[in-house]
């Protein structure tokens, strides 16, 4: 595609996100429909079009961020500006000249409250467009040029004109269908948000709500009858909502905090309603502040209300307790819940930083958290590491000396890069069965890895240690060696993790990032996990064929030969790139699809994908999800990939609805180690790896995928997916 | 009951309750069974001498070694050294515990390729090896220990013709403290030969160095030189990492643990003397280990050690010919088992056991074969019971070499027999006869007549 034609369909998406954004959307079928809503009144429409375009191309011109341009976050206070200038006033040259520098100046209040509401780290909301508009307000009323529309006042003269009297007739029938009065209301609330009061522009605001995000369009319902509700019980007038259709409040309210800076859930659910009243008391009070001016409160409300709330949450101290605010946005409430409450399942968003077993090769944990002889209190978070050979024994000869055990004199590395902060040495290694009380830590070493979050290895042997205090180290270096120094009757390490920097330190309850756990008979990848008493583990130990293939750097291309069923041939090429966050993905040239993944040097992950769900990165992404990058025999890989990682159907429709309370259509994924041959130079690993989900035995997806990799490349990969059958092979310079 | 045997009366020094300084008296027990086998069946049924082998100290002991050495360091490559014990079931044994094949000529390729060893998996050592073998190492995959630099240059004409990309080492000789320093074999590591080998080998680009092998001697007794000789070739793994980028696979320190016999002339038993795997694993793995590799690269250390796995799964079973005095009032024995069958003899004093009880009176004893050659002594002097013709006796210690360096003099190899896991026995390589040592003769027809 050219670049010029590139941008100009970034501009037209701009344009139409403008709209949907109104609703937190990114959803063309949403703004669609919200662009046909604003042309109920034409004028309005043209009106609010022109304001978003000017909008869109001054912040274009000027040299905003194109991203943001393209995804609305300019357009959509400019439009509601537009749309309110234009259903107040008639057009002619005045209207669009004022037009035009509302427009302006609507933009470059965006710009400041952007900037300004950054510093809280909260979203700047609809507040241009209410100081836009009460500005404007206040100064046109002095622009005698501009005639007042009155378009409203002849309503069906204007349907005739245009429609005769059968259109007449239908505006009757349509106004006099048999609705409660209280869903009346509602439709009309949601038409009011783009000033609008025809009942069909409610209902097809609704309707495109709930094509949009189910979860959106019950927390509309919930939002506004949970006001309707409170109106009743507190005997207030339920003209009130009715008055100007404020209850849109509640609605935008709803859907702001239920699901979409909130990922939904209960919790979210309850407090849409419990915040009810305190919009309201905002409407009633806003309202007796701004009638003074003769203003009315539009948005205000929901402004604040969503910025408090917002503000609170934000300042918790356990802020990853319920609710919990959305981490990454995806711009619909199910991507939302979906992708954070999986992404909480695969990595532990309490770990900012990954640790990982300071030591090589299996080690038996003889002491886990909570420990039956000294990891109690307040060093409860503590492992004990020791060797035991097949018969489980702990040393060879007679185990009267400490050379006899396995793990005397083992390299103790790094846990995480970091800065040594203390080293204790010089204290000599017990006899078997004797224990330095004294010395009760034994030689030992802290590391700061970050703040508040140090690592310490103890009972070392004496004279082993090999950094310096103040020393830098990188994650897996070595820095001693196991002993039997201190509170240590048999050589065995000490870890833990400790959130101040003091040898006698109380520990952390922190998860190793990624280790293998070896069973009887297969072993099995676990992350951000605690090892168990008991539990053979070992750090994983990368296979080079492994980590070259899946070692993707920026810049890169990825060239496969693609042949299906019917053996026709085709390409597909994948560049890396990072974005702006310094996340890297893959992008398929032809179909523009993206993975996004995370590779830590022992696990790759792939994280998110959007795009094309029939291209072969779609099934590369589902087949590695999640890939140790060590070769293990008899290893499996188990995860669960977000629902929206599959195509939606009726099913995930209407489990959308009840996704914040419960779910019950479950996903898998399982990576298996088939086979590893290792020529030295040149080395071949197989693996097999399945997708799938279900709704207990029904399956609504399965697709199941083999891997060769040769040297580093993939020189085999196959698809098999309902009738589909690919096999591909990467061809990459 | 049965008749006593007659003893001739002897005067003997006493010796009282306290041990000499080889130990007690008690290195004198009769042998009955081999892992259950009465030694007398064995003998009976497959005819003396006979060598007799044990799977379960063969797997035993290979596990003991493999898990010594598999404790200390995360990768490690055991490779089978053929010119030990090339029997097919002894090699079999190894590879079923999971060992390479280490061969040093042409023959034992072949025979390694026989038996089913993928080509990928067999280590090519030795000095000799001709164009025809080298091609066959090639086109098989197999790892290529370059000996001297004419064997490169041969390789590189070879890559040219087979358009191949070899696996290849070599071979580095070096000084590690100990004497004698063996370099005869491979490029001198101190006097730079190894880097020039390197460096040819780098520049010529068309084969993978995948490795650096050394072998610093036999029977070493001391754990020190295989720290210094890991070092020293670490020294060129890292310096091949900074030169050329290039990232060397593994590390084959050969092999030259000792056994548990005793060398002639040492004063204490070699179960005194002789370190253990673990002393050994862990000056291997400590040298490797702090060395600057990254962690995530250390190269794979591959071991041929042969005798120390081998040696004591073997047993010489043998019979009592006759007893004489020599000139000096010495007592000799002769037994039907020569250096011919025990060439270890020449540098071991084997143990040798009496295969039935005996009375606790010991002598002195000078232990001849029956060749009919001077040199034909198995033991020069050993404190043995008194052997009667007919008796039994086993010789401990015999799987390594005896097997392979053999002569057949003036007789006919024996049988030689396995005793599996259950305590089967199985003939693995039965007696030769006369007719195929006929086969392999010509007489030309001006010779066949003759009249005396």
């Amino acid at each position: 595609m050219q670049k010029a034609e590139k941008n100009l369909i970034l501009f037209l998406e701009g344009i139409l996100y403008s709209y949907s954004q109104v609703f937190f959307s990114k959803n063309k079928t949403l703004a669609f429909l919200l662009l046909a809503v604003t042309f109920f009144d034409w004028i309005a429409g043209i009106s609010g079009l022109i304001a978003v375009i000017i909008t869109n191309i001054v912040a274009e011109v000027v040299g905003y961020r194109r991203a943001y341009v393209s995804q609305g976050y300019y357009g959509f206070n400019s439009l509601l500006v537009g749309l309110g200038f234009g259903m107040f006033y008639q057009p002619g040259p005045a209207f669009f000249l004022v037009l035009g520098f509302a427009a302006l100046f609507t933009f470059f209040l965006t710009i400041w409250l952007e900037g300004f509401f950054a510093k809280y780290g909260l979203p700047y909301l609809s507040w241009p467009f209410l100081l836009s508009i009460w500005m404007i307000t206040l100064a046109t009323r002095q622009f005698t040029e501009l005639d007042i529309s009155d378009r409203g006042a002849f309503l069906l003269n204007e349907i005739y004109r245009y429609g005769g009297i059968k259109m007449v007739n239908l505006y009757f029938w349509f106004n006099d269908l048999p609705i409660h009065e209280a869903i009346r209301t509602y439709f009309k609330s949601l038409a009011a948000i783009f000033f609008q009061y025809h009942l069909l522009a409610g209902i097809l605001v609704s309707i495109g709500l709930l094509i949009y995000s189910r979860i959106a369009f019950m927390l509309s319902l919930l939002g506004y009858f949970s006001a309707y509700a409170f109106y009743i019980i507190i005997g207030a007038s339920i003209t009130d909502l009715n008055y100007s259709y404020i209850g849109f409040n509640f609605v935008l309210t709803a859907i702001a905090l239920g699901g979409f800076f909130v990922v939904s859930s209960k919790y979210s659910f309850l407090w849409v309603i419990l915040l009810t009243p305190i919009t309201s008391i905002i409407i009633v009070s806003g309202n007796a502040f701004l009638s003074q001016l003769n203003l009315p409160v539009y948005s205000l409300a929901f402004n604040l209300v969503v910025l408090l709330f917002l503000y609170a949450l934000k300042f918790r101290e356990r802020n990853t307790q319920k609710p919990e605010l959305v981490i990454a946005q995806y711009f619909s409430p199910e991507q939302n819940l979906y992708n954070q409450k999986n992404y909480q399942s695969r990595f532990d968003p309490t770990a900012y930083l990954p640790v990982y077993l300071p030591v090589n090769g299996d080690w038996t944990i003889t002491q886990a958290h909570h420990g039956e002889h000294t990891h109690r209190e307040e060093w409860r978070h503590a492992w004990d590491f020791e060797i035991l050979d097949d018969s489980g024994m702990k040393f060879e000869r007679n185990g009267f000396e400490i050379r006899d055990y396995f793990c005397f004199g083992q390299a103790v590395m790094a846990a995480s890069d970091g800065i040594v902060q203390e080293i204790i040495d010089g204290i000599p290694d017990n006899s078997i069965g004797e224990m330095n009380l004294d010395n009760n830590w034994g030689n030992s070493i802290i590391i700061k890895h970050a703040e508040r979050l140090y690592s310490k290895v103890s009972h070392l042997k004496m004279g082993s240690v090999k950094v310096a205090k103040g020393s830098y180290v990188k994650k897996g270096e070595i820095i001693a060696a196991v002993g039997n120094s201190g509170r240590s009757p048999v050589p065995h390490l000490h870890f833990q993790i400790q959130p101040d920097p003091f040898v006698g330190s109380k520990t952390l309850d922190y998860p190793i990032a990624n280790y293998i756990l070896k069973e009887k008979d297969h072993c099995k990848l676990l992350t951000f996990a605690k090892p168990g008493h008991g539990q053979i583990v070992s750090q994983i130990s990368k296979t080079g064929t492994l980590s070259k293939a899946f070692h993707f750097v920026p810049g890169q291309t990825i060239r496969f030969i693609q042949y299906d069923q019917d053996k026709n041939e085709s390409k597909a090429i994948w560049e890396v790139k990072t974005d702006i966050y310094n996340y890297m993905y893959l992008e398929c040239q032809e179909t523009e699809s993206l993975a996004y993944f995370y590779n830590d040097g022992s696990v790759f992950n792939f994280t998110h994908f959007q795009g094309d769900k029939t291209s072969l990165l779609y099934h590369f992404y589902l087949a590695a999800y999640k890939v140790s990058l060590g070769f293990y025999p008899r290893l499996r890989v188990k995860d669960s990939f977000p629902l929206t990682a599959f195509k939606t159907g009726v099913q995930t429709y209407l489990h959308d609805f009840v996704a914040p309370f419960f779910s019950f259509i479950k996903s898998g994924y399982q990576l298996d180690y088939i086979g590893f041959e290792d020529h030295l130079n040149t080395s071949r690993a197989i693996l097999e790896s399945s997708a799938w989900l279900k709704i207990k035995r029904r399956i609504l997806h399965r697709s199941e995928y083999k891997f060769e990799i040769k040297d580093g490349r993939f020189t085999h990969f196959e698809v098999k997916h309902k009738n589909i059958r690919l096999v591909a092979r990467e061809v990459s310079e | 009951m049965e008749k006593l045997r007659y003893e001739r009366p002897l005067i003997k020094r006493m010796e009282g309750e306290m041990p000499n300084k080889f130990g007690s008296k008690s290195e004198n027990k009769p042998l009955t069974h081999i892992d259950g086998v009465a030694v007398k069946e064995l003998l009976s049924e497959y005819g003396s001498p006979l060598f007799v082998l044990s799977e379960k100290t063969i797997r035993n002991t290979f596990r003991r070694a493999h898990k010594a050495f598999s404790m200390r360091y995360p990768k490690m490559q055991f490779a089978w050294s053929y010119k030990t014990n090339y029997l097919d079931a002894v090699c079999s044994i190894y590879h079923q515990e999971g060992a390479w094949a280490e061969v040093v000529s042409g023959f034992e390729y072949d025979k390694a390729l026989s038996i089913g060893v993928d080509g990928k998996h067999i280590i090519f050592n030795g000095p000799d090896k001709t164009a025809e073998d080298l091609e066959k190492a090639i086109q098989n995959d197999s790892l290529i220990h370059i000996d001297h630099l004419d064997e490169l240059y041969t390789i590189i004409e070879l890559i040219e013709k087979l358009e191949k990309r070899p696996r290849v080492a070599i071979r580095v000789n070096m000084d590690t403290g100990v004497y004698p320093i063996w370099d005869r074999f491979g490029f001198n590591y101190e006097n730079g030969q190894a880097w020039d080998a390197l460096n040819k080998i780098m520049a010529s680009g068309k084969m993978d160095l995948v490795g650096l092998h050394c072998h610093i001697g036999t029977y070493m007794l001391s754990t020190k030189a295989y720290g210094i000789a890991a070092a020293k070739l670490t020294d060129l793994a890292l310096g091949l990492r900074r030169r050329y980028n290039h990232e060397i696979k593994y590390i084959d320190l050969g092999g030259g643990f000792p056994s548990r016999n005793t060398l002639k002339g040492a004063y204490l038993p070699a179960l005194d003397t002789s370190p253990s795997f673990e002393d050994f694993a862990e000056a291997i793995s400590s040298a490797l280990l702090n060395a600057e590799y990254p962690p995530d690269s250390l190269p794979l250390l591959i071991l041929e050690t042969g005798r120390a796995l081998v040696d004591e799964a073997g047993f010489l079973l043998g019979t009592v010919i006759s007893n004489k005095r020599s000139s000096t009032g010495k007592r000799t024995t002769i037994v039907d088992i020569g250096i011919n069958l025990l060439f270890t003899s020449f540098w071991y004093e084997h143990k040798i056991s009496p295969a039935q009880e005996f009375s606790s009176y010991t002598e002195e004893t000078t232990m001849y074969g029956p060749l009919c050659m001077n040199i034909d002594v198995i033991r020069e002097s050993a404190m043995m019971p008194l052997l009667n013709k007919g008796d039994h006796f086993v010789i401990h210690h015999v799987g390594a070499y005896n097997m392979t360096q053999w002569m057949q003099f003036i007789t006919l190899r024996p049988n030689v027999v396995l005793i599996d896991i259950d305590g089967n026995t199985h003939v693995i390589r039965r007696n030769e006869t006369m007719s195929e040592f006929k086969n392999m003769e010509h007489l030309p027809e001006h010779l066949k007549n003759f009249e005396l």
